[in-house]
C-alpha cells in the first residue's frame, strides 16, 4: 500500500494533554539542558517567566505522549513505519509554552509522491482559552528499499 | 536574559559553539522515555538492521533538542519567534556533534527587528546532520 495525495487535509484526532514541570525536567535531564529556569520556578521567575518553560522541541513530547495513535495512523495512511525517517521540523511560536493544559489538533498538509514520498503533519496547541500557543510543522520521508 | 540588541549582531557574526556529549544508546534510551518517540529504529539494533541500517540512529528530535540548546543559550526563550530545520544525514551511535550558528540576516519592518540565525549540528568530519533557522525579535 503506498500513500496518496488524497490524504491531504486530513485531521486527526484533538487530543487534550496535560504540560507537567516534572515532563519538562525529565525531558531538559534526556537532552542535557541544565539552565535553572527550565527546573526551578523562582530562577524562571527571575528571568522573566510566569513559571518553567518548556524548552523549544518540547512539542514533541505532546506529539508523542499526548498522541501515541499517531502511529497507528501513518500505518493506516500506508506508511511503513520501518522506513520513515523525519526529515523536516519547524515551530513557529506565538507564546511560551507553560505547565497547565493544552490541547492539539493535527492535519496533514501536504504529501509528495513518487520517488520520494514525504508526508507532512501540521500541528497547533493551543491553551484553555483557545488562543494558540504554537504550530509545528513535522515532516517524514519514507525510505525506498 | 538580555535581549539580542539589533545593532550589536552583524551578518556573518558566529554564536559560540555548543559541544554535545557523544551521543550512547543509554541517551537515546532515555531520550525515547522523555519524548514519547518509541520508533525502535532508534531503542532496538535488531530491528534497526533488520530495517536495513546498519545500527540504531539518533532520534532526529535529540539532534534537533541539541540546536535548540545552543539557540535558548543565545537568545532569551521569550524572543524566538520560530525555530525549523532538515535533517539532512542520520546520526549513528558513538558520533560527536557540535553545534554553531551564524547569522544570516537582519530586517526591521514596521518598527519590529528580527534576527535571522543559520543553525547547524555537524558531526566532527564536519557532515551537517540538521540544519535550519532560528528566527528571533530583537530590539
Amino acid at each position: 500500500m503506498a500513500i496518496t495525495k488524497d490524504i491531504v487535509g486530513r485531521k486527526l484526532d484533538r487530543f487534550d494533554f496535560t504540560v507537567e514541570r516534572g515532563k519538562i525536567k525529565e525531558f531538559c535531564l534526556a537532552i542535557n539542558e541544565k539552565n535553572p529556569i527550565y527546573f526551578d520556578v523562582e530562577e524562571a521567575k527571575k528571568a522573566g517567566y510566569s513559571d518553567v518553560p518548556a524548552p523549544p522541541t518540547f512539542p514533541t513530547v505532546i506529539m508523542f505522549w499526548g498522541y501515541p495513535k499517531i502511529w497507528n495512523d501513518m500505518a493506516e495512511l500506508g506508511i511503513d513505519l520501518s522506513k520513515i525517517l523525519h526529515l523536516k521540523e519547524e515551530y513557529t511560536y506565538h507564546k511560551i509554552l507553560y505547565p497547565g493544559k493544552v490541547y492539539a489538533q493535527s492535519e496533514i498538509s501536504d504529501v509528495k509522491v513518487g520517488r520520494a514520498e514525504i508526508v507532512t503533519f501540521k500541528t497547533t496547541i493551543f491553551d484553555e482559552k483557545d488562543d494558540p500557543i504554537l504550530s509545528a510543522e513535522m515532516a517524514i520521508f519514507i525510505r525506498k528499499d | 536574559m538580555a535581549k539580542i540588541q539589533f545593532d550589536k549582531v552583524e551578518v556573518g557574526q558566529t554564536l559560540p559553539p555548543l559541544d554535545v556529549p557523544v551521543i550512547e544508546h543509554a541517551n537515546l534510551v532515555r531520550y525515547a522515555g522523555a519524548s514519547g518517540d518509541f520508533n525502535p529504529i532508534h531503542n532496538d539494533p535488531d530491528f534497526a538492521r533488520k530495517a536495513g541500517l546498519d545500527g540504531t540512529i539518533s532520534h532526529g528530535m535529540y539532534v534537533m533538542a541539541q540546536v535548540g540548546r545552543l539557540c535558548t543559550s543565545w537568545a532569551d526563550q521569550k524572543d524566538i519567534a520560530y525555530f525549523g530545520v532538515t535533517f539532512k544525514a542520520m546520526t549513528k551511535l558513538g558520533e560527536k556533534l557540535t553545534v554553531v550558528g551564524t547569522i544570516k540576516k537582519k530586517f526591521e519592518k514596521d518598527g519590529k527587528k528580527t534576527v535571522t540565525v543559520l543553525v547547524e549540528a555537524k558531526n566532527e568530519a564536519g557532515e551537517v546532520k540538521a540544519g535550519g533557522d532560528l528566527v528571533v525579535n530583537a530590539v
